[in-house]
């Protein structure tokens, strides 16, 4: 469900390659996410522009994981959001929560 | 009881002619079909969200065979518990025992009419709803005799407005939406709204502790006669975040206080959506955000507070994500203007919210994607 794209100094760039993130994939999400900042311990940047539809299960695995990695100073960054995606995070505060970027070449272009 | 709609099969063989007969038969049938000429394709489709009902697995493949496919869907938490089912030869029947011991429901031997083949996955399949309805049953029996619950039966009697409410579960299981409301004396009434993040049962479970501590704290203020719904949520998500058990689970809450004696209403919310006030005025629905953080997620929240101002005929909803979540013939969807659009118009002819909640809320269950729960403040 998540695949490395490129590795970065201070940051890991991945692909969700999901349609609908929802109840059924959240946890495996999160176990994902956790197991590759394990392995790389740097901030993870994902790219969701795969991603249609997210349900609140779904954003709780987001938010959780992000949880996690905070507690060791790292970040988790979304990338590509969909418009109504989007404007979930804006309706729900959580764009102010997240970093949030357009493509991996806005964070490569930092 | 659950809605019966067509079932989704993987099928996984590196032969290409039977993969596409076992297709055309299923199809028929009325499944739908997803087809992997490899395990590793078949891996790849599930990775990316393919959802089966069951999987109808060949044992002998090139690169990863049958079992090894199962093995790693056993290792992964997300596909472990669909129903699998090998298709393998007479001459394998060493290899079957293996295979059941790898949890695999059923073998189904290679040479078998297809016809027949449809009609043991039909009838695995039918079993296998069978148990998951037993099980359902068994807990909201268990949830029953308890007598604990997230939705109240009834909406309060308010002085001065009508208070309505409408709650459907996601496949008819309680889930994580909540509703209460808490009346302090004739004058305060508090009304609470939420959304645990989950769906059915493990979000159910976990509504009763926000709850609890939403109570709590309601009552402490209201003992203190401290009226701030903003205090009473940062207090709330203070205690959360301190929580062993609450500190990992996230709640949306909506929470407003009606004052009946100014007619005013106060407003504060954590990460939930902006309530919709419709004007009987102008015909307008306007929308009435907030800036809180959902519950749990941060120690300060920034939950602030908002006066709202009903005149006589203004209407204020208050409702969960479910309620903007729909599914068209591209997919599922989460649009909010969307809502407000369809919602708008029978505002202008409808005074009723029982009426309105029939027309409008109470569509095809295949469509809901989520708990749904709306909560409307009129003002008589």
């Amino acid at each position: 469900m998540v695949k490395v794209y490129k590795e970065l100094n201070d940051i890991l760039l991945v692909n969700l390659n999901i349609k609908e993130a929802s109840l059924e994939n959240g946890d495996a999400f999160k176990a994902e996410i956790i197991k590759l900042f394990d392995k790389y311990h740097k901030s993870i940047a994902i790219n969701m522009s795969a991603v249609e539809y997210i349900d609140s299960s779904f954003l709780g695995s987001i938010v959780s994981a992000f949880k996690h990695l905070i507690s060791f100073q790292a970040d988790v960054v979304l990338v590509g959001l969909s418009k109504d995606i989007t404007n979930l995070f804006a309706l729900t505060r959580l764009d102010k929560v997240f970093k949030i970027y357009n493509s991996f070449d806005e964070i490569t272009n930092q | 009881m659950a809605i019966s709609k067509p079932k989704q099969i993987l099928l996984v063989d590196d032969d290409q002619l039977f993969l596409k007969l076992i297709e055309q038969v299923f199809k028929k049938s009325g499944f739908i079909c997803t087809v992997a000429p490899s395990a590793e394709a078949a891996i790849v489709l599930l990775q990316e969200g393919a959802k089966p009902d069951i999987i109808l697995s060949d044992y002998l493949m090139l690169k990863m065979n049958g079992f090894e496919f199962r093995r790693y869907l056993m290792n992964e938490a997300a596909f472990k518990d669909i129903p699998f089912v090998f298709l393998t030869f007479f001459s394998d029947k060493d290899l079957v025992e293996k295979g059941l011991d790898l949890q695999a429901i059923d073998y189904v031997i290679k040479d078998t009419p297809i016809n027949v083949i449809v009609s043991k996955v039909n009838n695995i399949l039918f079993a296998v709803d069978k148990q998951r309805e037993l099980s359902e049953n068994e807990v909201k029996k268990a949830a029953k005799s308890l007598n604990i619950k997230s939705i109240p039966v009834k909406p309060p009697e308010i002085k001065e407005f009508t208070v309505d409410f409408w709650h459907q579960a996601y496949h008819g299981i309680p889930g994580g939406d909540f509703i209460d409301f808490i009346k302090v004396n004739d004058r305060y009434n508090f009304i609470v709204l939420g959304d645990i993040m989950g769906k059915k049962w493990m979000a159910w479970f976990f509504t009763f502790g926000f709850l609890s501590y939403v109570r709590s704290a309601v009552r402490f203020a209201a003992f203190n006669e401290e009226y701030s719904t903003a205090k009473i949520l940062q207090q709330v998500n203070s205690i959360i975040c301190f929580d062993e058990v609450l500190k990992d689970i996230l709640s949306s809450l909506s929470l407003l206080l009606i004052d009946s004696e100014t007619n005013r209403i106060t407003y504060a919310g954590a990460g939930d959506l902006p309530l919709l006030q419709y004007s009987n005025e102008t015909g307008e629905l306007t929308m009435v955000s907030s800036s809180g953080l959902l519950l749990g997620l941060f120690e300060e929240g920034n939950y602030t507070e908002k006066e709202i101002v009903l005149n006589q005929g203004d209407r204020l909803f208050v409702f969960t994500d479910g309620m903007i979540d729909f599914i068209d013939k591209t997919g599922k969807k989460s649009d909010y203007n969307q809502f407000s659009k369809t919602l708008k118009p029978f505002m202008e002819k409808e005074n009723n919210f029982t009426h309105i909640a029939k027309s409008l809320f109470s569509g095809n269950l295949n469509e809901q994607v989520d708990d749904r729960s709306i909560i409307s403040i009129y003002k008589n």
